[in-house]
């Protein structure tokens, strides 16, 4: 067990990672009780949109110059899509029942991930993401990439961004009002339909946050990047109980800090000497998930709220 | 509900006898122009160039002209074809007309267009090409029910900024320098806002033409039939499923893409105008009069496919599509009727199809048994309901959108784990990535499906066999879902999708009833998965995954459901055949098949969230829903009125 403190760093960057993409899921989850499995996909297209940026740039130019930059391209590429794919593709369905919507993000889906393996070019394989060089730094008996550095500084910065922008701002209370009624929040005079924008929006931003973070993490982005990492970030939103933002982050951690003890403790229990080790950290993620609902179905932070009829 | 003023006047100002003789002329003379010569070389697919002697398009140009022709003859009250058109309504013979076109439109388009230029047209092909043009028009100069004013919609006006957006792009990314490692990227971003600006121009132009033509529906009551006798009413089922059967063999065999198209093409607008006619109502009024005969012809329409082949090269392909369909079958009973959102349930089909692998005798399989077929099926079934119990079990009691998210999970944990199960990663059950291979063909009864027999003189090849083993598979599960959804289950099951608390406040136990159609649904799908592993010989972990270029896998298996219409049988049967046969036929299409479909299913979702072959009820419930929402109500009605 020596390597303990080593493995829950690793636990903890990999949970920011899906707590920032889970943050998008559980917004649009608590305003429109809409599961956007299209949100992974909006993770992949800021990924690539930053990647732009960075190609677009002259050769040699510094990554701390770079970095902002295609922050700022990732953003805004993945905010249009998300903003676009409301304004066409769900809002027309918004008092359609429950499934219709979830087939348009079925669709959405494979239609982001194609038209970037189709057109983006030479995306059919991954594509080199830069990293941050420099040799890894240790604390103690834990080593932490250098390019780990961002997602570490970011991830905290997000959070607490978007805490004063919901509990603070005039919008952020005009969010909270539209998730807990949404009639009544109209009757108050709040356009529920720019809220909406604004969470897809808001979620869209931190995905191309958690892109940029997971290119440098990996060194890559490829068109099915999205996929599991979208799945992973609504286990995680699931597991911190939807709807509730910091619950997202929490769930990620745990959902970090499970998959990296499971990959590194589980083969030394007894009989399960085969089980251990990468291949099966994603079996064990799920696991979890059905684990956690059995004992606390609304989720580590969530209340129990009724079905809408 | 909307009182939609109607009116029945002429799109284009024609004497309605007038515009009737050129409707009826332009029908005969695409109907004509099949027996003439299209092109001048062999080099078009399908040798358009004998005279008197149809080929591929030309047959389809026939069909489609003959049927404008009576249809066009039934609603003029032409005494002996007034059945061709019980509803009377002229919209018919404009649907019909519109299929005219389309056929020859796209024959002459694309002959044009893969010989390079319309000088290959022989004078048949002018001919095609002015008969389809003169039946539109004067399809359109009859009176057409149509509604009094349809306001102009125009797409959200800030989208016009596209249109001088698309040129800028253009020539910013040509200033940028060739060897810049982004300039690719920019290239095929300028690509995408000119595909993005034609959209827009095209939907614009859509709701023009949708203003202009401003067709509607009047409700035309049908009249009684004609009291027949019954044996008659029998023989028009057994007419109408010959001919499903002719034109789904038709379909099933075509050789080459463009006539693929073609057929696509023309039944689309048939099938329209079949509707506005009336003939499929009175079908459906004969049909649910005649159930087990119905149903009996189905079945032996389906049966006798493999003995209108000579070759095994498309049962092959039918019998792939029956798996595929009996399993959107079985997640229609999870999906369509009790509303469960499953998207992991093709790894139902992995569980069956492994069980029977690993029970099949095959050498590479680590348990050396030979358990005899039933009791494989037996085995494959049950293993799969078990999962479906195990993942059910937690997940069921919470709110619905949880199941979707862990059946997904699963779906990917059972592909993972077959994967994984290989010796290194883990115990060695299946061979990871390989899969198990060498699945011995099936014997029962001493009768061996793989080898070919002779019956009644035809020769039925292996797949042919499987084909016959798997219809009845087939006929099992309609038979579970129409007993069961018809019964006290079935309407529980409906009651919860529709509104669970409601559902429980009437004392129907929601947890132990949502358990039951989800392990019913992955019992089905392990039955289908034990014969698809001894079709295919090789079962691999590829095979069953979330979305892939081929079905079967989650996503489509999902959109055959709802592409066919929730909680019918025949709308997953239909929607997994046009799955399954779009990208088997369309190959030129494979880079861009599942970017296709993506945006399918988008688009399907906004016009027609109810499927093609709409549930009655549900269609309502869909309509009543968007009507609030729309005070307008335009693309409601216009649903309603193709339904």
């Amino acid at each position: 067990m020596h390597d303990l403190p080593q493995q829950l760093a690793n636990g903890l960057i990999l949970g920011a990672l899906y707590g920032l993409v889970a943050i998008g899921y559980t917004m649009v989850y608590g305003i429109v009780q809409l599961i956007n499995f299209a949100h992974g996909e909006i993770v992949m297209v800021g990924g690539f949109g930053a990647l732009t940026a960075y190609l677009a740039l002259p050769g040699g130019t510094t990554l701390w110059l770079a970095l902002p930059l295609m922050l700022i391209a990732g953003v805004l590429v993945s905010t249009l899509t998300a903003v676009a794919a409301e304004r066409f593709a769900y809002r027309p369905l918004r008092n359609a029942p429950r499934l219709a919507p979830l087939i348009t993000a079925i669709g959405l889906s494979i239609f982001l991930q194609q038209l970037v393996f189709s057109f983006y070019p030479d995306a059919k394989k991954a594509r080199v993401f830069p990293k941050i060089p420099g040799d890894p730094f240790s604390l103690g008996s834990v080593t932490i990439q250098r390019s780990d550095l961002f997602l570490i500084i970011a991830a905290p910065l997000c959070m607490l961004a978007l805490g004063w922008f919901v509990t603070r701002t005039r919008s952020g209370r005009a969010m909270q009002a539209t998730s807990q009624d949404p009639d009544t929040a109209k009757l108050m005079g709040i356009d529920t339909d720019r809220i909406i924008v604004m969470a897809f929006a808001i979620g869209a931003a931190f995905a191309a946050v958690a892109a940029v973070a997971y290119g440098l993490r990996s060194g890559q982005v490829d068109f099915r990047m999205g996929f599991i990492l979208g799945l992973k970030a609504f286990t995680a939103a699931v597991l911190g109980g939807i709807g509730n933002i910091y619950g997202a982050m929490l769930g990620g951690l745990a959902l970090g800090l499970a998959e990296a003890l499971a990959t590194g403790y589980i083969q030394h229990l007894p009989g399960m000497h085969l089980f251990g080790g990468g291949a099966w950290k994603d079996v064990w993620a799920f696991v979890l998930l059905i684990l956690v609902l059995l004992v606390r179905p609304q989720g580590l932070l969530g209340e129990r709220v009724a079905d809408r009829a | 509900m909307t009182t939609t003023t109607t009116e029945t006047t002429p799109v284009i100002p024609l004497p309605a006898r007038a515009a009737a003789a050129l409707t009826g002329l332009g029908a005969l003379a695409t109907a004509a122009s099949a027996a003439m010569a299209w092109t001048w070389t062999s080099d078009f697919p399908g040798d358009l160039t004998f005279y008197g002697s149809p080929a591929g398009l030309q047959w389809l140009a026939l069909a489609a002209g003959l049927l404008t022709l009576v249809v066009l003859l039934g609603s003029q009250g032409v005494p002996g074809l007034r059945w061709a058109t019980p509803a009377g309504s002229n919209n018919a013979v404009l649907y019909a007309a519109t299929g005219t076109l389309a056929v020859s439109v796209y024959s002459v388009a694309s002959i044009a267009v893969e010989l390079d230029g319309l000088v290959n047209l022989e004078p048949g092909g002018w001919v095609l090409a002015a008969g389809g043009l003169i039946t539109v028009l004067g399809a359109l100069g009859l009176p057409l029910d149509r509604r009094t004013a349809v306001p102009l919609r125009i797409v959200d006006k800030r989208l016009f900024l596209l249109v001088p957006a698309a040129p800028l792009v253009w020539f910013g990314t040509h200033a940028i320098p060739e060897d810049k490692p982004v300039a690719p990227v920019l290239t095929a971003l300028a690509g995408g806002v000119a595909i993005a600006t034609g959209a827009v121009l095209l939907v614009q132009l859509g709701h023009l033409a949708n203003t202009w033509l401003r067709l509607g529906k009047i409700e035309r009551p049908l009249d009684a039939p004609r009291a027949l006798p019954s044996w008659v009413e029998v023989l028009v089922i057994i007419v109408a499923f010959g001919l499903g059967l002719f034109a789904i063999t038709f379909g099933i065999d075509t050789e080459y893409g463009e006539l693929f198209i073609g057929c696509l093409l023309f039944a689309g607008p048939t099938l329209a105008a079949l509707t506005k006619s009336g003939l499929i109502a009175r079908l459906r009024a004969l049909t649910v009069k005649h159930r087990p005969v119905t149903t009996g012809a189905a079945f032996a329409a389906a049966a006798s496919f493999p003995f209108t082949q000579s070759s095994d090269q498309y049962t092959s392909v039918a019998t792939n599509i029956l798996i595929f369909a009996t399993v959107a079958l079985g997640l229609n009973i999870v999906v369509g009727l009790a509303g469960l959102l499953d998207l992991g349930y093709v790894a139902f089909l992995g569980v069956g199809a492994y069980s029977a692998a690993l029970v099949s005798g095959s050498p590479a399989s680590p348990i050396h048994v030979q358990f005899p077929f039933w009791a494989a099926m037996l085995t494959g079934a049950a293993v799969s309901m078990i999962f479906g119990v195990i993942i059910g079990a937690p997940t069921l009691r919470l709110r619905g959108d949880y199941l979707a998210i862990v059946t997904l999970g699963f779906g990917e944990i059972f592909r993972i784990t077959m994967l994984n199960l290989n010796g290194t990663t883990g115990p060695k059950v299946t061979n990871g990535s390989n899969g198990i291979p060498r699945i011995p063909d099936l014997e029962i009864f001493g009768f061996d499906l793989g080898k070919p027999h002779t019956v009644a003189g035809i020769e039925l090849g292996r797949f042919s066999n499987y084909y016959l083993l798997m219809l009845l598979v087939t006929a099992v599960v309609v038979l579970i879902f129409a007993r069961v959804g018809n019964s006290r289950i079935g309407r529980a099951w409906v009651a919860i999708r529709e509104d669970e608390t409601a559902a429980e406040a009437m004392g129907i136990n929601g947890f132990r009833l949502k358990l039951l159609a989800f392990a019913l649904g992955a019992c089905l799908a392990g039955l289908a998965g034990t014969v698809q592993a001894h079709v295919s010989y090789t079962v691999t972990p590829d095979q069953y995954t979330f979305a892939e270029a081929l079905p079967p896998n989650s996503a489509f298996l999902l959109a055959a459901v709802i592409l066919g219409g929730m909680g019918t049988i025949s709308g997953p049967l239909a929607g997994a055949t046009l799955l399954f046969l779009i990208p088997k036929k369309l190959e030129f299409l494979a880079d861009y098949q599942l970017l296709a479909f993506g945006a399918a299913l988008i688009v399907l979702m906004r016009v027609r969230p109810e499927g093609l072959i709409p549930n009655r009820r549900q269609q309502l419930e869909f309509h009543e829903a968007a009507i609030p929402a729309q005070p307008t109500g335009e693309p409601t009605a216009l649903t309603k009125a193709g339904a």
